[in-house]
């Protein structure tokens, strides 16, 4: 494998990208729905009916929940429960990225079939797993940056209007391995699907359809995790992204074996 | 040399390519023709290593420039983004160099910043004819490279072309347009699934309609065909003042009939020989293929 060829191709994906703006919108809006749902209900809803989630009964479960985790017990009931519904919601900033890059990845090969610059680049020395290598990380590293910069206000949002302390409770290790493990995995897992099926439909849309199913898992998770029937711990945030690097080295040479140059180029019109 | 060794090819159970043999020479343009369908871009995709043949070999020692039919630009990169990737992806140790050559090579070095987009066909052709050569190939493979172009940037085009061919490179064009194989190709090939015929395009003319001369009167013809006839020629057709003649023994024969016509009152306005178009020996040579297989001549 030539890393000169990868990074040739990836940094033509993302000159190209700088030119698509737009397609970053469906991540843009879920990372947008993440940062301001726990506004809304952990500092709006309470500050708009005068009672605090703190004398609520029903919360005060959540609050000796939180409590047990590390560096949690010095919060304040409200700054725990706030810091509590702010990590619930992370989850559901994972979904970001993947929101953000599902479009890509799902045109990555048939986009290029479309734009009938395919052919041109099959004529080079660039392998199969080159081109799909690049094809991921060209979803993938945008996906990753939005990501961060969704975390980022988040943190920022959290730190200006909740309770003291909050903010900081976000960059505890458990939150850090939802974000920046799980969520960068599962994330990669979605896009090396994406890949693969779009090297194998002669249309976007059913690579966006089939690969967009990976989402669901992740919308488990959540809504487990918020029901109380479910808590992601470390052990299980390490167990999953390991499970989910195996997943995506399997992915990836699965979409070298799917990819048929003789089909796509004979046979998608 | 570029050879074609008996290259077949099958998708499911059609044939798409059917023992083709031929060789590309350094130095030459070799024309393939045929009717849609004929096999020409399979051809060529099996040249370029993009499918591999069901069975025959390709057989070339150097690296492959392939055209194809489509620019392939991405459109939303510049002139020179576009370049310099596909300079990267060939592994060129010096791709920004290499860019800027081919771009003034190629008459685009002023549109270097420009997005592909922006480009016109022709201008598009010309940035992927540089891309096509950025590493330098032995061989050049161009898949109907003035299709869609204004006369000018087609003239252009083919002005690239036998830049190429003076290069020495070996170059092997496909192509619907039998007035630019007449201008460019060295030799040509009939494909229609198999090889129909393969040889000069002079050749080809002869192969399909014989040798003919033709002479033009000052009055009518038709009484002079009695006079060649009588002579010992046999295909003769007269039109208005107008007389065609088939010459088997060649162009040797012509002072012979100029001369009866002489003899005979004739009075002689031009004599030229006869040359059939190359649509005309394409029908011809497609619609009724050679007995005995295919017409090939000037293989090594």
């Amino acid at each position: 494998m030539s890393w000169s060829r990868v990074t040739a191709l990836l940094g033509k994906e993302l000159t190209d990208l700088r030119g698509r703006p737009g397609i970053f919108f469906p991540g843009l809006f879920t990372g947008g729905v993440a940062i301001l749902l726990p506004v809304f209900v952990a500092i709006l809803v309470p500050a708009f009916t005068g009672e605090r989630l703190a004398d609520s009964a029903d919360l005060r479960l959540a609050v000796e929940f939180y409590r047990q985790q590390p560096g949690a017990r010095a919060l304040a009931p409200e700054a725990a429960i706030q810091a509590s519904l702010f990590q619930q919601f992370l989850v559901l900033l994972v979904l970001s990225p993947v929101a953000a890059a599902m479009s890509i990845a799902a045109y990555s090969v048939i986009g290029e079939k479309q734009a009938r610059t395919l052919e041109p680049l099959l004529a080079t020395p660039l392998t199969t797993f080159e081109l799909l290598l690049a094809k991921t990380l060209g979803a993938f590293l945008p996906a990753l940056a939005l990501s961060f910069v969704c975390f980022a206000v988040d943190l920022a949002v959290a730190g200006l209007f909740a309770e003291p302390g909050v903010a900081w409770a976000l960059v505890a290790p458990r939150p850090l391995g939802v974000l920046f493990l799980m969520g960068p995995m599962a994330s990669l897992t979605a896009l090396s699907l994406a890949v693969c099926v779009s090297a194998r439909v002669n249309d976007a849309r059913s690579a966006q359809q089939l690969a967009a199913l990976v989402v669901l898992p992740i919308t488990a998770l959540l809504i487990a995790q918020i029901a109380g029937g479910f808590v992601v711990t470390i052990p299980i945030i390490l167990l999953i992204t390991g499970g989910l690097a195996l997943v995506n080295v399997a992915l990836l040479r699965l979409g070298v074996s799917l990819f048929d140059r003789e089909t796509i180029l004979t046979r998608w019109k | 040399m570029l050879q074609a060794e008996s290259l077949s090819k099958t998708f499911g159970p059609r044939m798409a390519v059917d023992h083709v043999s031929f060789d590309v020479r350094a130095g030459e343009i070799f024309a393939l023709v045929g009717p849609n369908g004929a096999g020409k871009t399979t051809t060529l995709r099996m040249l370029a290593g993009l499918i591999r043949p069901s069975s025959g070999a390709v057989r070339f020692h150097g690296s492959v420039g392939f055209l194809t039919e489509a620019p392939g630009l991405w459109d939303r990169l510049t002139v020179r983004q576009n370049l310099k990737v596909h300079a990267r992806l060939h592994g060129l140790p010096r791709p920004d160099r290499a860019v800027d050559a081919a771009m003034e090579l190629f008459g685009v070095a002023d549109r270097a910043a420009d997005p592909a987009a922006v480009l016109s066909k022709g201008l598009r052709q010309r940035v992927a004819l540089a891309r096509t050569l950025l590493h330098d190939p032995g061989a050049v493979l161009l898949d109907e490279p003035t299709s869609g172009l204004d006369p000018e940037s087609a003239r252009d085009v083919r002005d690239l072309i036998v830049r190429l061919r003076d290069e020495r490179r070996a170059v092997l064009i496909s192509t619907h347009n039998l007035d630019e194989v007449d201008r460019l190709a060295d030799r040509v090939a009939l494909l229609n699934t198999r090889l129909v015929a393969l040889d000069t395009p002079q050749s080809l003319r002869a192969r399909a309609f014989g040798a003919r001369v033709r002479v033009r009167l000052t009055g009518p013809a038709e009484a002079h065909a009695h006079t060649l006839g009588a002579a010992g020629l046999t295909d003769i057709r007269a039109d208005g003042h107008t007389l065609s003649i088939g010459i088997d023994g060649g162009a040797s024969r012509t002072p012979e009939i100029v001369r009866r016509l002489v003899d005979a009152g004739a009075g002689i306005e031009a004599v030229e020989p006869e040359e059939p178009s190359l649509e005309q020996v394409y029908l011809r040579l497609l619609n009724g293929p050679p007995e005995g297989g295919p017409y090939v001549r000037g293989e090594s």
